[in-house]
């Protein structure tokens, strides 16, 4: 069974002809299922989680990468599975702007989002995880006046530029290889100097007392904190032209 | 000589870049190709290749596969295959290889050990070690 968590904003009228065509395209091929608008629900983890107790096999973000973190924490939670029970599957619709995680899992537009989800190729993906936060992409930083910690050394940035923590490529335009499946996360580190840092690492700890820790271009938070990975930690439904291999 | 050619295939994949930028300080260990453009402080051991560049500072001692050094480098250097030393290399510690090339200009302080030479004189001691043990 589907259901599709709909993000509180997509209540705005400028969304309703997209929200139309979705639903006249889901019906189409014979994809409907539950709707849950998020709008005025409480306790998010807790509904999606009772969803997924009465059978949903897959839940689907319709939205953007906001909505994809509300969800992300109730379909990975292992505690709430029956035995035997197969995990849930993480599907996206992106509607509107910062959809860079959709775009990760080659899902670029409404109607690829309908073809991929009926053609059901499935990915475990790494999940980068925060304190209480996950992230499916990245989490970023100014990089002046940053220090990481991994493992027995430090690193201290001198120049101003981005420190960005990967877990999973959202442009196409990098050239930089980076793998969801590999349980690690990737630190590229630009500075406006234009040199270029690359390291590999499995955790690693970012403090900056003036800057805050961006997640996924949607949360902001201060540090220290520590960064890991939870390695093949959500299956997701992705398309041909995804990101990585 | 030290073609961009010669850096290049063998660092294309390099897992480990610190650029210019950069400060490490600490035990600095990786497994793949590691390229250092910044400044480092601590110690820094790879399994595989290391390629120091000409503006780099390093204080640390040094241990890996394969080496090419253009920068500054104040520690000891262990290089269990070839060690390449370029023009504005400059080197104040002992150095241990195998295979050594250095290019004019490159500025040493320090006392030059072939590898292999050093491993038997250990290999002879620990032998006349265990004689003596014998025959008490």
């Amino acid at each position: 069974m589907h259901v599709y968590i709909y993000d509180e904003y997509l209540n705005k009228s400028k969304y309703n002809r997209a929200i139309n065509r979705l639903e006249i395209r889901l019906t189409d091929l014979g994809l409907n299922g539950k709707i849950i608008r998020l709008g005025g629900i409480k306790n998010i983890k807790g509904t999606i989680q009772n969803e997924i107790k009465l059978g949903a096999k897959t839940i689907i973000a319709v939205g953007n990468n906001q909505t994809i973190n509300k969800i992300i924490g109730a379909v990975i939670d292992t505690e709430i599975y029956s035995d035997f029970q197969k995990k849930t599957l993480l599907g996206l619709i992106p509607v509107g702007n910062d959809n860079s995680i959709a775009t990760s899992f080659g899902i670029n537009n409404i109607d690829d989002a309908c073809n991929i989800l009926l053609a059901r190729r499935v990915e475990k993906i790494d999940l980068g995880l925060i304190g209480n936060y996950y992230f499916l992409n990245q989490a970023s930083i100014q990089s002046l006046g940053t220090i990481l910690h991994i493992d027995d050394y430090s690193l201290e940035i001198m120049e101003k530029g981005e420190v960005r923590i990967i877990n999973l490529l959202s442009d196409i335009r990098e050239t930089i290889k980076s793998n969801p499946h590999d349980g690690k996360l990737d630190i590229l580190i630009r500075t406006r100097k234009r040199d270029e840092s690359l390291i590999t690492v499995k955790k690693i700890k970012v403090s900056n007392p003036q800057e805050k820790l961006i997640i996924d271009d949607v949360i902001e938070i201060e540090t220290p904190v520590e960064i890991g990975i939870m390695r093949d930690k959500v299956n997701v439904i992705v398309g041909k032209g995804r990101l990585f291999d | 000589m030290f073609s961009k050619e010669n850096k290049l295939e063998k660092f294309k994949d390099a897992e480990t870049i610190i650029g210019a930028s950069i400060k490490v300080k600490g035990n600095f260990q990786g497994q793949g190709n590691i390229i250092i453009e910044g400044t480092l402080e601590g110690s820094l051991k790879t399994e595989a290749n290391l390629f120091i560049g000409d503006k780099a500072k390093v204080v640390a001692n040094i241990e890996s596969k394969d080496a090419i050094i253009n920068g500054e480098v104040k520690g000891n250097i262990k290089i269990h295959g070839y060690l390449a030393l370029g023009g504005s290399a400059k080197i104040y510690g002992d150095i241990q290889y195998t295979e050594l090339s250095i290019e004019k200009g490159a500025l040493i302080n320090g006392q030059f050990l072939v590898l292999s030479e050093s491993d038997k004189r250990k290999d002879n001691k620990k032998s006349d070690d265990r004689v003596d043990e014998v025959e008490k």
